[in-house]
């Protein structure tokens, strides 16, 4: 406060001596200037003067300067408000001067009362009153009291008369005032005088000289006059280095713990302690719930405490004291050590195992005290089990099987082990015009027949790809099927075109076996020509078998060399191993039964009907095959395969696929030689591709859903040099499986999906229509709707 | 451009890496003084820079390119990169060897056909001596059944007369020159035939003429081998059997009866045709059967007349004695075997198999493994192979995929126990690259399948294919020689 107003006062100073040296330089402001700095200088004085006298104004008066006082001590405002004050101090007291000098101008009225207040009676030596006057102040009335000894007295003329003289005027002593300087003037001066650099106009007290100062001395004069920071390159706001507070020393100089005493308690939480008391104090928090009704009823309950009066009891056997529960553990600790810390590893194991499988019911956590452990949400559940395991009670125990699931999976072997199968398309046939419909390797491995829409059967050879022999079986109508005689003493190819059956021999075998080969099929035609003339007495049915007849000139050059007019449409044809027997099938919906399944005698040009009934059961018959070596044909209508043992003429077993449409079937080669049973293979139009052990079941083995759509055919890989068999589908593709057959009885045949080959363009909704491997090699061919054939190796 | 900075600093800091290398060649023409120490040279070398290098030290007036092998691999890198790339510390001394740099196989022409061309051969200097520079003749023989002999400025110089006038039946499978004046051909027409080739005086035309008709074979035949100073023939047929045959009349037995065309008693018309034109008939010399399945192909031994060897679909690579016509050795792989060449200087035999790769078998009793090397890098079964008439370790395949590969047998490394050949040069057919199509891939080599292959010193790389063509490419200087 003192020094507050030691400022203000400082302040007052200065401000009087700028308006006296105003008041000297210009004489229009001279009295108002000065009656200012009067009353401003000794504004107490005059007002404590004041205080003596006793009219009323000068009270009002006085009254307004002491408040001005009262303010003047007590206020902490700021200078400039000060400086207002001041101003309305001057205008209060300005006022003031004026109603004085009114008061006396006007105040005749009160002139005797003011003269009989102004004297005092006393007696002098006489005894006599004496009226003693006082001193007469003249003061402020005065109109020259106040004139200083310097003005100027020129009066009322204008200065400019005075421009060629030195001075301004006359004081009232008439001694001249001279004209007073200009800033110019003095500057012009200063300029005159040369001051030396560093010129101080101080004198060195060690030295007597001149005291000089340098540049850097100066600017660190400078710099102290300015406040500033007088040292170069000394940062005030170095960024702090927190020794004691943030950094955590590896090793401390005291572990011990923070000391109380550092507890600095928080005023905001005192406050809201406060407040809370408060309001329990006053009623507005009830610290406690009050007690209800419900409670009040609780009390009519009668509680039982089984352990209320439990007594220590003797050990005894027939006293069994609950077990009692093993100590806590480190891991049970609210701050474990850390190598009881689960990491995220142990973490993870835990949370995926379920929960009968935990060694513990709680993963062992951190926390840093106490009150920050949070409920354990378990812990009715964990006491809960807790009792039942002290009753004893019985509980339900899921039994679990510990078995990885991958050691279920059967053991296949990898397709690396099981080569060579067909990988790659080694060749391509193209020449037919519209679909391949069947294909067939012959006995010897070089040649491929085939035979499409076109009305063609064409031979290949098979690695280059070079059509050899081409033959025009039927104008309008597609060959079907075609199929090479087995064996290798002569060359014959079976083809079927529309109602008819063709069987030629292709020019591609040396003269001696061509020659075999048309002796074969020629031997028929006398044996043929002296049966009919019995068989029409004896049969006469309409379902008459046909009569073999020879094909025309321009086939016969071609090489055709016998035809079979079977009058309906064969799907179909199989050979017997030896060579001497063919089946046919005529699959199509209007061909009766008793003449859809044919048996062709090659050597006696001999046709048979083996079926006289149709089939019960499966719809008409779709393919058939001789077994390799049994004298058993098997036959399969749309749902079933039957085989019927042709010496005994019986049914021997019927095969339930379960497929609704079979496309084709094919028996495993070396079935019932190799010991083992017979395998089939089946596939079906609704694209499963099913696998027999004729041995196990009616059944299928496996069953094979590979492809997308209808498998057409089916084939094993012959000769059984190759556990390989294949299967073609309308998807375009075909697909390798390894089919091993093994001799004995009790292992199961090992199946393994080895290649799809893709490559048969889809058109028209069938993709790959025939298949057939190569008799030695692990290749294959298969026939395409695409019009080309593809060799597989 | 922080990259190019830091690329090239670092490849100035490799430049700053030495290795020591160890140059060797097996050629001794270009070797290097056995005084010749392991070289520091900086890792950042090149190829280019290595071969500066080695011309540097014979001291070479006109440099010659040089290749270089490291653990037979050729370096295309940097050797920074090649000691980065295979892990080997640049503180161990590096064996390089040095081969003469390969030309690559360009295309020098091609001859069209009418059909697939089955077969290709080449007369000339190196074959018969007669033959002046200039003066070659290539043979091919065709599916359309007839013979062709070329001119080298692909003008045909003389073609075999037609089935009528006792030319071949069926397809030429197989055609050989014995001699500047006589050829062999054969085919699926189960014949052996041998010509008589004789050229007018200018050699723009000359005259093929029935011989010799050698029966013998009930099926077709797949290949034939020619040793011309003993007049012998080898023929493999796809009846399990093979051939032994006498060029000479006078030597050859006469034929079986039930081999001749006339024992075929059907269509006789058909046959009669053949009758035009008498040419002398023979049988074989001897029929080695052994085989269980089509024999690809049969040869000489290249030093050894009295040696034939023979290869079959049944995975058998068998040696013959062919004086007693006696089965010497059977050596069974796991694949067809479809072609088959002599590398006599490595005694081993190189055979194309139908599992898209060559295996190198030393026929040798003493060879304990059947598989020598395998070359692989075909995508279709191997129908030809040649040797390279300049270097011991050239080997030339074609193959169905519609491509000659040309493989070193030095650029081996060793896989899984075995060493494993890379081919060096890879020669597509021209008609693909005439389509535009010259990258493209033909699911199982259709139209492009290569038949037969040739490698003549003088004429080049001859191959024949299913594109009607023969196309011949630059063939010297392709493989470094030695």
């Amino acid at each position: 406060m003192a020094a507050l107003k030691a400022s203000k006062k400082r302040k007052a100073v200065t401000r009087d001596v700028e308006e006296e040296e105003a008041g000297v330089f210009s004489g229009d402001e001279l009295n108002n200037g000065d009656l200012d700095g009067a009353l401003s200088d000794n504004a107490h004085d005059l007002s404590s003067d004041e205080d003596d006298s006793d009219s009323e104004i000068e009270l009002v008066d006085d009254f307004s300067d002491s408040e001005d006082d009262v303010e003047e001590l007590d206020s902490d405002e700021i200078p400039s408000d000060g400086e207002d004050e001041g101003v309305a101090k001057k205008k209060k007291s300005g006022t003031a001067v004026d109603l004085k000098e009114f008061s006396k101008d006007n105040g005749s009225s009160s002139e005797e009362e003011e003269e009989q207040l102004n004297y005092r009676i006393e007696k002098d030596a006489n005894g006599n009153d004496r009226y003693i006057y006082d001193e007469i102040n003249p003061d402020d009335n005065s109109d020259y009291s106040d004139i200083e000894e310097n003005a100027n007295t020129i009066g009322n003329i204008p200065l400019t008369f005075y421009d060629q003289y030195p001075h301004i005027g006359y004081d009232i002593n008439g001694k001249k005032i001279m004209r007073p300087a200009k800033g110019e003037a003095l500057d012009a001066l200063l300029d005159s005088i040369e001051i030396p650099k560093g010129w101080t106009g101080l004198t060195d007290p060690s030295t007597g000289k001149p005291l000089e100062l340098s540049q850097d001395e100066l600017e660190l004069l400078r710099k102290v006059q300015m406040n500033e920071i007088p040292e170069d390159g000394y940062n005030p706001y170095e960024p702090l280095l927190e020794w004691f507070t943030t950094e955590k020393e590896i090793m401390p100089l005291s572990a011990a713990p923070e000391p109380k005493r550092r507890f600095v308690p928080s005023k905001h939480e005192a406050k809201r302690v406060m407040k809370i008391v408060k309001a329990i104090r006053e009623g507005r928090i009830l610290p406690y719930k009050p007690p209800t009704e419900q409670d009040e009823e609780d009390k009519d309950l009668i509680k039982y405490d089984l352990w209320a009066d439990e007594a220590e009891r003797p050990d005894h056997p027939m006293h069994i004291p609950a077990p009692k529960l093993p100590p806590p553990g480190y891991e049970e600790s609210y701050h474990p050590p850390p190598e009881y810390l689960p990491d995220n590893k142990e973490r993870k194991a835990w949370e995926e195992a379920d929960p009968e499988d935990r060694e513990q019911e709680f993963l062992p956590r951190d926390f840093g005290s106490l009150r920050k452990v949070p409920g354990y949400e378990t812990f009715v559940k964990e006491k809960f089990e807790r009792c039942l395991d002290l009753y004893l009670a019985p509980r339900v125990r899921r039994s679990k099987l510990n078995i990885d699931p991958e050691s279920l999976l059967p053991k296949l072997p990898s397709p690396e082990e099981l080569k060579p199968f067909p990988t790659a398309c080694a060749a391509v046939f193209r020449g037919h015009k519209g679909r391949v419909r069947s294909l067939a390797v012959d006995p010897t491995g070089i040649w491929l027949a085939t035979g499409g829409d076109d009305g063609t059967v064409r031979v290949w050879e098979l690695l280059t790809g070079r059509q050899l022999w081409s033959v025009k079986l039927a104008d309008d109508e597609p060959v079907n099927v075609v199929r090479w005689r087995p064996g290798k003493d002569a060359v014959v190819l079976a083809a079927a075109a529309g109602d008819d059956i063709f069987l030629a021999v292709p020019p591609i075998a040396d003269p001696e076996t061509e020659q075999a080969s048309l002796d074969l099929l020629d031997a028929g035609w006398g044996y043929a020509a002296s049966k009919p003339a019995t068989r029409a007495v004896d049969e006469e049915k309409k379902s008459t078998p046909p009569q073999w007849i020879r094909p025309s000139a321009a086939l016969t050059d071609s090489g055709v060399c016998a035809v079979i007019p079977l009058r309906h449409i064969a799907k179909s044809i199989s050979w017997h191993r030896r060579g001497d027997y063919f089946v046919t099938v005529c699959s199509g919906a209007s061909t009766p039964a008793s003449v859809a399944i044919s048996i062709h005698t090659v050597s006696k040009h001999l046709t048979q009907y083996p079926f006289r009934r149709r089939i019960k059961g499966g719809g008409p018959p779709q393919t058939a095959h001789f077994h390799p070596s049994k004298p058993i044909l098997f036959v399969a209508n749309q749902r079933t395969i039957r085989a019927y043992d042709l010496s005994r003429q019986l049914l021997v077993k019927i095969v339930q696929p379960g497929a609704r449409w079979i496309s084709s079937f094919d028996i495993h080669p070396t079935s019932s030689t190799a010991a083992g049973g017979d395998n089939i293979i089946v596939g079906s139009y609704d694209r499963r591709l099913l696998w027999h052990d004729l041995e196990l079941s009616q059944r299928p083995y496996k069953t094979l859903r590979y492809h997308r759509k209808a498998i057409r055919a089916v084939k094993f890989h012959p000769g059984g040099r190759y556990p390989l068999f294949a299967d073609a589908s309308d998807d375009g593709s075909l697909q390798i499986f390894h089919g091993n057959v093994t001799g004995d009885m009790l292992s199961n045949a090992t199946i393994v999906p080895l290649k799809v080959l893709k490559g048969h363009k889809i058109t028209g909704e069938l993709g790959v229509l025939d298949i057939d491997w190569h008799p030695r090699e692990a290749w294959c061919v298969s026939a395409g709707a695409d019009g080309t054939c593809r060799l597989w190796m | 451009m922080d990259n190019t900075q830091s690329s090239t600093a670092n490849s100035l800091q490799a430049a700053q890496r030495q290795v020591r290398v160890q140059l060797t060649s097996q050629q001794e023409d270009i070797a290097l003084p056995d005084s010749t120490g392991p070289i520091l040279v900086p890792t950042g070398l090149r190829r280019y820079a290595l071969s500066t290098l080695v011309n540097n030290l014979l001291g070479n007036d006109k440099p010659i390119p040089f290749e270089f092998l490291i653990n037979g691999a050729f370096l295309r890198t940097s050797i920074d990169e090649y000691l980065t790339a295979n892990g080997i510390s640049a503180e161990t001394t590096l064996e390089i060897e040095y081969v003469r740099a390969l030309i690559p196989p360009l295309h020098i022409a091609s001859y069209e056909h009418d059909d697939w061309v089955s077969s290709v051969d080449v007369l000339s200097a190196s074959s018969a001596s007669s033959i002046p520079q200039g003066q070659e003749r290539i043979l091919s023989g065709s599916y359309d059944g007839l013979l062709r002999v070329w001119n080298t400025s692909s003008q045909v110089v003389a073609t075999s007369p037609s089935q009528t006038e006792g030319g071949h039946a069926s397809s030429i499978k197989a055609a050989k020159f014995v001699s500047s004046n006589s050829i062999v051909s054969a085919g699926l027409d189960r014949t052996v035939r041998l010509w008589k080739y004789s050229e007018s005086e200018d050699g723009f035309s000359g005259k093929i003429a029935p011989q010799l008709e050698l029966y013998g074979h009930k099926s077709g035949i797949n290949s034939l081998d020619v040793h011309a100073p003993s007049n012998r023939i080898l023929s493999a047929s796809a009846d399990h059997s093979i051939g032994f045959w006498s060029t000479r009349k006078s030597d050859a037995p006469a034929v079986p009866e039930n081999l001749l065309p006339s024992a075929a008693s059907r269509t006789s018309k058909r046959r009669k045709l053949n009758t035009s034109v008498s040419v002398s008939q023979r049988g074989p010399l001897a029929l080695l059967s052994a085989h269980t399945a089509p024999v690809s192909a049969a040869i000489f031994d290249a030093k050894d007349s009295t040696v034939g060897y023979s290869t079959s679909w049944d995975h058998s690579l068998r040696t013959w004695d062919l004086v007693t016509a006696s089965l010497v050795d059977t050596r069974t792989t796991s694949h067809s075997l479809l072609s088959l060449e002599h590398l006599p200087d490595h005694h081993l035999l190189a055979t194309g198999t139908s599992a898209r790769h060559i295996t190198l078998i030393d026929p040798r009793a003493s060879a304990t493994t059947i598989s020598a090397m395998t070359l692989r890098g075909h995508t279709n079964a191997v129908v030809t192979l040649a040797r390279d008439p300049s270097s011991t370790y050239g080997l030339i395949s074609g193959s169905h995929d519609g491509t000659c590969r040309i493989w070193d047998l030095r650029a081996t490394k060793t896989d899984k126990g075995a060493a494993v050949g890379d081919s060096v040069y890879s020669i597509s057919r021209k008609s693909l690259e005439e389509e535009g199509k010259a990258n493209s891939k033909r699911v199982g080599g259709e139209g492009v399948k290569v038949f037969s292959v040739c490698w003549d010193p003088q004429v080049g790389i001859v191959s024949a294919g299913e594109d009607k063509r023969i196309q011949i490419n630059r063939g010297d200087g392709v493989l470094s020689s030695s």
